[in-house]
């Protein structure tokens, strides 16, 4: 199996004679192979540090005015949360969002060549390509390396000629059309609060809430150290998308179920006479 | 002029043609007649045998009539030894097909996969076309008896009556003047012999120079491939008025 | 968990499938058709690994259409079943998909047909078939109920019937069904049995 990069590869050099300068950008882009015996062992080790989606969701769902997309921004490495500022929304193009949950690597690497293979799309045919186009496109490349150790689990959601689309993509081959979809450990969590709140007629300030609550909630109820990961929603319109909010989860969590003061039973009494 | 462009059979000439193609339909231009007749009721068809002698073991196999599976059969004029290839191609063509469908491949199917074969050689490197043209009579169960021409360049067309190799070109008209669309299984191989008596080159029409074979249906729905026996020919010829001297007559 | 089930009728061929998107715990979606078209008289219902379910009946679904472009005329079910077979089975050795298929179909000579291919390749032609865990269940009451030369009426019946058996002995039964027939006026979608509504169905 060859990997695909042919999305990457430039038709025509752009310079006559190569030079060291451009080799680097112009050449194919192309893996070392890890300095190892054991090989195997490698690879497994390697599917096990990107296989666990810790801590990870991601939500997406369609409605009238478009499509509303979030994620948290917490990045993790095992047990150690190396940055809690990542951007789990790719933006494929001004009209199409992905998110990202599984391996950090594959997800942006694939988004990155989607992104191409959209672009060439839209110069070859004078038109953009269609949401259910584009995760297919992505599907086929992900099933064609299954079982060979990619991680990904992701949203394509975008606006098109027929409105809003909204499609599941995961890397053992998976493409499934909906309105409503969460990916990651949290995404059970998710769906709770989607299930409860959704409707296909929505405002865009009555999705973006309900995608705050969801967040917020899930990521309580499931880890506590989770609180101050910022989540950035994000709104896609028949105009392209726009950036709604960061909001930190800690504060959101609390703006939704406020800390209601409970009746103190016994109040101590400052000893007097002391 | 034409020097240049005819010993490759991949390039074309200035007047746009391909010479080794036009050369090898005409060494088929020497072969045996062979002619093919479709009928309501089956397909029939007769062949011109030049071989002949009496050392000749001719009761073991038939020099211009090969049966491809249950259902297709041909009969080849020009080059021999180049149509055993094609003729073992299309069998297993044939077989491949029956492997991947579980049922008998359409008469066209295999038709049009053996003439990609010899189109094939007509363009690509350095090597000769296959200098045999084919009549293939079958049965099918979408389209029922069908009988189909081809020649060395790939080309092919389905017929209702048609003819091969030496003096094709009268065969046809004759053809062309005599065929009668609900013509009968028996009627077809009377016109066939009546037809070949008239443009062979030799004088006397006897069972030791030809070959006849029909496919038609059984009472039972299966088909049959049936290659008429010396005697049993000899006799339909006695029949038909066309031994030596009815022969000499008409 | 997945149900898929068919049967022949008289004079049509019935397929069933569950509409269950599953990821371990988790239910993706609930009005998922794993029953293609795959041509004018035939239907494919497949179960399996959704990857393998979706990329396998449409390589199917395009050699079909190939043949018919590039032949005139189109294949038989039988055909249709057995060139199936032959895909599963060249695979099996190689890199093998995880589907099993039920393939219905009505051609004007033999009438309709139903084919069951597993995903180690095997091919049977049925009156009745299943698979999945469901199968235990619809196989047991069409065993009982089923008879030749039923009508569209008694078949849907006893689709309902074994709709109704799943979910109400299968621990993880599924919620919606999708029915489709097929006959001589060609292959369609003939009704959905949902128990949950999702947001797509009313939709578009």
């Amino acid at each position: 199996m060859k990997l695909d990069t042919s999305g990457l590869e430039s038709t025509a050099p752009l310079f006559g004679t190569r030079s060291e300068l451009l080799d680097g950008f112009s050449a194919t882009p192309s893996f070392e192979l890890p300095n190892t015996i054991n090989f195997d062992g490698f690879q497994k080790e390697a599917i096990q540090m990107v296989k666990p989606a810790k801590g990870t969701t991601t939500l997406a769902f369609i409605f009238k005015e478009g499509v509303m997309v979030a994620a948290d921004s917490r990045a993790s490495m095992g047990g150690y949360i190396s940055s809690q500022s990542v951007k789990k929304i790719i933006e494929i193009n001004p009209y199409m969002l992905g998110t990202m949950a599984g391996g950090a690597a594959d997800c942006q690497f694939w988004h990155r060549n989607l992104g191409i293979k959209c672009r060439l799309h839209e110069l070859a045919n004078k038109r953009r390509i269609s949401v259910t186009g584009a995760s297919k496109l992505l599907a086929n490349i992900l099933y064609s390396y299954r079982g060979m150790g990619l991680s990904v689990g992701t949203m394509i959601a975008g606006w098109d000629e027929t409105g809003p689309g909204l499609y599941y993509v995961d890397s053992e081959g998976g493409r499934l059309k909906g309105t409503r979809f969460s990916v990651g450990s949290g995404s059970p969590y998710a769906y709770g609060v989607l299930d409860n709140g959704y409707r296909y007629d929505m405002s865009i300030e009555e999705a973006a809430e309900l995608k705050l609550e969801g967040l917020s909630i899930m990521q309580h109820l499931r880890d506590g150290a989770m609180q101050h990961s910022v989540m950035e929603p994000v709104v896609e319109l028949l105009a392209g998308w726009k950036k709604l909010s960061g909001d930190d989860v800690g504060e959101l969590h609390y703006h939704y179920y406020p800390v209601t003061p409970s009746t103190v039973e016994q109040e101590m009494i400052e000893v007097a006479g002391t | 002029m034409s020097r240049r462009y005819d010993s490759r059979t991949t390039i074309f000439s200035p007047e746009g043609r391909l010479y080794q193609v036009e050369y090898a339909m005409e060494a088929i231009g020497n072969a045996g007649t062979a002619i093919g007749i479709l009928s309501k009721d089956g397909v029939v068809l007769v062949g011109e045998k030049k071989v002949t002698s009496k050392l000749l073991q001719t009761s073991t196999s038939t020099e211009k009539m090969y049966k491809i599976d249950d259902h297709v059969s041909c009969a080849v004029a020009g080059i021999m030894s180049d149509a055993n290839i094609l003729i073992n191609t299309a069998r297993v063509q044939a077989q491949r097909y029956t492997f991947a469908y579980q049922e008998p491949m359409p008469v066209e199917q295999l038709v049009q996969s053996l003439c990609d074969t010899k189109q094939g050689y007509t363009q690509f490197g350095g090597l000769r076309p296959f200098g045999v043209s084919f009549l293939f009579a079958g049965w099918d169960k979408n389209f029922g008896f069908q009988l189909y021409m081809s020649d060395p360049s790939g080309n092919y067309g389905g017929w209702k009556a048609a003819a091969i190799g030496a003096n094709n070109q009268a065969a046809q008209s004759m053809l062309k003047q005599d065929y009668k669309d609900d013509i009968s299984r028996e009627e077809a191989v009377e016109l066939a012999l009546k037809v070949l008596s008239k443009t062979m080159d030799s004088t006397s029409l006897t069972s030791d120079k030809l070959e006849l074979a029909e496919v038609f249906l059984l009472p039972s729905g299966n088909v049959k491939y049936q290659v008429c026996s010396p005697e049993s020919l000899s006799k339909q010829l006695v029949k038909l008025g066309m031994t030596q001297p009815a022969a000499e007559a008409s | 968990m997945e149900c898929v089930f068919g049967l022949v009728g008289n004079g049509f061929s019935i397929v069933v499938a569950d509409t269950s998107a599953v990821h371990s715990i988790l239910v993706h979606k609930s009005n998922e058709d794993k029953i293609m078209v795959l041509d004018s008289h035939k239907l494919i219902a497949a179960s399996g690994e959704p990857g393998d379910r979706v990329q396998f009946t449409e390589y199917i679904q395009k050699n079909v259409a190939l043949y018919q472009f590039r032949n005139g005329i189109p294949l038989t079910t039988a055909a249709a079943a057995n060139f199936t077979r032959g895909e599963l089975a060249t695979a099996l050795r190689k890199n093998p998909y995880s589907v099993n298929i039920l393939l219905a179909g009505y051609d004007k000579e033999t009438g309709p047909s139903l084919y069951y291919v597993d995903y180690i390749a095997t091919l049977h032609k049925v009156d009745k078939g299943a698979f999945g865990y469901g199968s235990y269940f619809s196989l047991s009451m069409m065993d009982r109920h089923y008879h030749s030369g039923m009508s569209v009426e008694e078949a849907i019946d006893l689709v309902d019937k074994c709709i109704l058996e799943i979910r109400s002995r299968l621990v993880v039964a599924p919620p919606n069904f999708v029915i489709k027939i097929v006959d001589k006026d060609g292959a369609r979608e003939y009704a959905w049995r949902e128990s949950v509504k999702d947001g797509v169905a009313t939709l578009a």
